[in-house]
């Protein structure tokens, strides 16, 4: 059952989930001891590989491999400067040179850590691709929902917001239809494309969306830097049609649901300041989470394998001397 | 002297090959009948079984020069054009500098000469650096034989600037090709918006982008009484605009199809396979049954490759990195074989016709036929053989095709262009 890389949630069998669920309650448990660093993977490196910035997802897979005793190394990049494949072809070679054992990637462009993961003997984690995925979110996001709701099934879960450019409701999706959840997605038109999965119903009316019935409303992060065209009209317009307003927080809480977030949160646009404090907001917990899923994912990959697994760009051009000339 | 024994002669007139001997004698096809005597000195080739065809011709070649050597040069585009049985070509000018002058394709052109066995053509730009802004020197160019002027990789995205462009050079003769896309809507990533580009977390380009400008291409070319070829369809409703309007009958258009939009759809795509990104994008089903319907029914004039050759450090990026593009001269007739003249999906006289002679037609050059007193430009192909399209085997410099190490059926066997045999694999 032991996996080289995590690229993606649609490759994961249930079992490899549940497996992996199972060991992050494991791995959470350690937090309340003293000593919480674990020998799991001494002597192993860890590389981040982050072409986007990010401080959360950064920081808990550095905290997570740290805990299990690994080294960690950052691979500087220059975020000003332009990251096109060619450039990253040429890192990779040089990572491979170093043979670390895992590598965390974060990259704007989708599929990209697969290449990596065909190049390389290390374990590759996808810490988000583009819009393609962003597995280790989907799994503290399945954590956070089953220690609220240990069967999960049947339950409901809608998400939020910009679905078209979202990796995390890609994977978060993906991962809870795997267990049973039911999600329905609800944004502007613009922003929930019509050819998303047949299984999953799209709303683009709040009040329509609240009548489906959802157990947790799940927020997307609005990308404002990642639309190169104007998605809908206004900032006060979104937090108006799609937002959690102090009017809709009363009554989500009278209703009892669950609020999620991936983070960072923009306030006064996906919800109201108040949301904070609401004590059915799992924001923080989906943090503090993704800790032990990082850890579990970690452990359970299993770095190694052919070198190169794709040996499309070694081989070498035919030289033009052999072409037969008149 | 050549003497052909029992092959089978395709014609784009007749679904049904003729069986018979075949004599060539100083590069010209001199008789042709069965059991015919062998002359003296005459050298004999035992065809029974294969079909004896006119030479292909592919309207839609890049050759990368001058500017992309490392991707192809007119040497090795041309040796890969005779590889797949095709004699002779028509570049595009997306080249480093653009074919928007008299001097660049001039130079291009006395390349050719001296770099290629077989007749090398090219088209030339429809505005100065294919910046679709000022007008290319259009005349200038017609003076060295280009009569198809495009900025293909680009639509000429100022429709005053595409009209003027039209009543200029419609009275010189010349004609128009279209790569449609409206780039706005087309984002730069090449892959079919929809269920596809989803699932990778790819901004699409939807079939839309391209179909607009189909129809406006072909509405001015009516308004300036122009000739307007529209370049490598890939969508349903192109090939249904492009239908409509031939139906109409008031304004002269032609149209092409490539053998990769016939054969694959967005879902080959699956985990990232840069060699099916091209540009405009594989699509769906649908669109690919629809663009077989519209080859048959003769909405499409011709078969062109889009021969688009890169590097394969170009090729092995990510999806959203590599170049858009996949080769097509050294596999094009054997997959049409393969996939579409085996299978029975339609026969020999539609491939003569659309990638042989209607091709030539658009160029206003002569048409090659199997018939006594023309030129010998001819190919013996084998339809019980195989190819492998090893790298070995591909000529061109690049190999970036899904093709690469399959197995087709089909075997182009010999190529012959007048007194020179080009091509004799055994
Ligand atoms: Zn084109």
């Amino acid at each position: 059952m032991a996996r080289k890389d995590l690229l993606d949630i649609a490759s994961l069998h249930r079992e490899e989930i549940e497996f992996l669920l199972d060991q992050s309650t494991s791995f959470k448990k350690l937090f309340t001891r003293s000593v919480k660093k674990i020998p799991a993977l001494e002597g192993k490196s860890v590389l981040m590989l982050f072409y986007e910035a990010s401080t959360r997802t950064h920081s808990s897979f550095e905290v997570a491999a740290k805990r299990l005793s690994a080294e960690v190394t950052n691979f500087n990049i220059d975020h000003s400067s332009i990251t096109k494949g060619e450039s990253v072809r040429e890192t990779i070679e040089t990572l491979q040179a170093m043979r670390t054992d895992y590598i965390v990637v974060r990259h704007g462009h989708s599929g990209l850590p697969g290449m990596i993961a065909r190049q390389t003997t290390a374990s590759v984690i996808n810490a988000g691709d583009g819009a393609h995925a962003h597995p280790t979110q989907a799994l503290l996001d399945a954590f956070t929902i089953k220690e609220k709701f240990p069967d999960p099934r049947g339950k409901r879960v809608l998400i939020i917001g910009d679905i078209l450019h979202s990796r995390v409701a890609r994977s978060t999706s993906t991962l809870l239809q795997k267990l049973g959840v039911e999600v329905a997605y609800l944004g502007p038109g613009s922003l929930v494309p019509k050819y998303g999965p047949a299984t999953i119903p799209r709303f683009t009316d709040y009040e329509a969306a609240m009548a489906w019935a959802p157990d947790v409303v799940y927020l997307l992060r609005v990308q404002l830097e990642r639309q190169d065209v104007q998605f809908f009209p206004s900032v006060r317009e979104y937090h108006r049609v799609y937002g959690i307003t102090n009017t809709r927080l009363a009554e989500i809480s009278d209703r009892g649901l669950y609020i999620m977030h991936p983070g960072p949160v923009n306030r006064g646009v996906e919800l109201c300041d108040a949301v904070m404090d609401y004590e059915r907001s799992l924001i923080t917990n989906q943090v503090e989470n993704g800790i032990s899923v990082r850890m579990a994912v970690l452990d359970w990959l299993t770095p190694g394998g052919e070198f190169p697994r794709q040996e499309a760009y070694a081989t070498p051009q035919r030289a033009s001397s052999t072409v037969i000339m008149p | 002297m050549l003497l052909l024994q029992n092959t089978r002669i395709a014609s784009e007139n007749s679904p049904v090959l003729l069986e018979s001997d075949v004599l060539i004698v100083e590069g010209k096809i001199q008789d042709i009948g069965s059991s015919l005597a062998i002359p003296e000195g005459a050298r004999v080739i035992d065809a029974r079984g294969r079909v004896l065809m006119p030479a292909m011709f592919d309207a839609h070649v890049h050759f990368r020069a001058p500017g992309f050597e490392n991707k192809e040069t007119i040497t090795t585009g041309s040796e890969a054009a005779i590889n797949g049985g095709v004699t002779g070509v028509v570049m595009m000018p997306n080249t480093r500098p653009a074919l928007d002058s008299a001097t660049a394709v001039d130079t291009v052109l006395e390349n050719a000469t001296h770099r290629s066995r077989i007749p090398v053509y090219t088209s030339g730009c429809v505005t100065k650096n294919r910046e679709g802004k000022e007008l290319a020197e259009i005349e200038g160019m017609r003076g060295l034989g280009v009569k198809m002027l495009t900025d293909d990789g680009d639509t000429t995205a100022d429709p005053a600037v595409l009209l003027r462009a039209m009543q200029y050079a419609t009275e010189f003769g010349m004609f128009f090709a279209s790569h449609c896309e409206v780039s706005e809507l087309a984002g730069p990533r090449a892959l079919n918006e929809g269920v596809m580009s989803y699932r990778l977390g790819i901004k699409g380009s939807p079939a839309c982008a391209e179909e607009i400008i189909i129809d406006r291409d072909i509405r001015l070319a009516r308004a300036a009484g122009a000739h307007v070829h529209i370049q490598h369809v890939s969508s349903k409703l192109g090939m249904e605009t492009i239908r409509w309007w031939k139906s109409r009958g008031d304004v002269k258009v032609t149209a092409e199809v490539t053998p990769h939009h016939l054969l694959f759809i967005d879902e080959h795509i699956g985990d990232y396979d840069t060699n099916y990104k091209m540009n405009p994008p594989l699509r769906t089903q649908a669109d690919c049954d629809a663009l077989l319907e519209g080859l048959i029914e003769g909405v499409f004039d011709l078969i062109a490759t889009d021969h688009a050759p890169h590097t394969p450090f170009e090729k092995a990026q990510d999806f959203i990195s590599a170049p858009n593009g996949i080769t097509g001269l050294d596999t094009a007739l054997v997959s049409l074989h393969h996939f579409f003249v085996e299978p029975g999906k339609f026969g020999w006289d539609l491939v003569v016709k659309r990638y042989s002679a209607e091709p030539r037609r658009l160029m206003g050059l002569p048409v090659a036929a199997i018939e006594v007193g023309q030129e010998a430009n001819c190919v013996l192909f084998d339809t019980a053989a195989e190819t492998t399209f090893t790298r070995e085997f591909m000529k061109s410099k690049s190999q970036n095709t899904p093709f690469i190490d399959q197995t087709l059926k089909g075997r182009v066997d010999l190529v012959i262009l007048g007194t020179e045999i080009l091509l004799e694999r055994e």
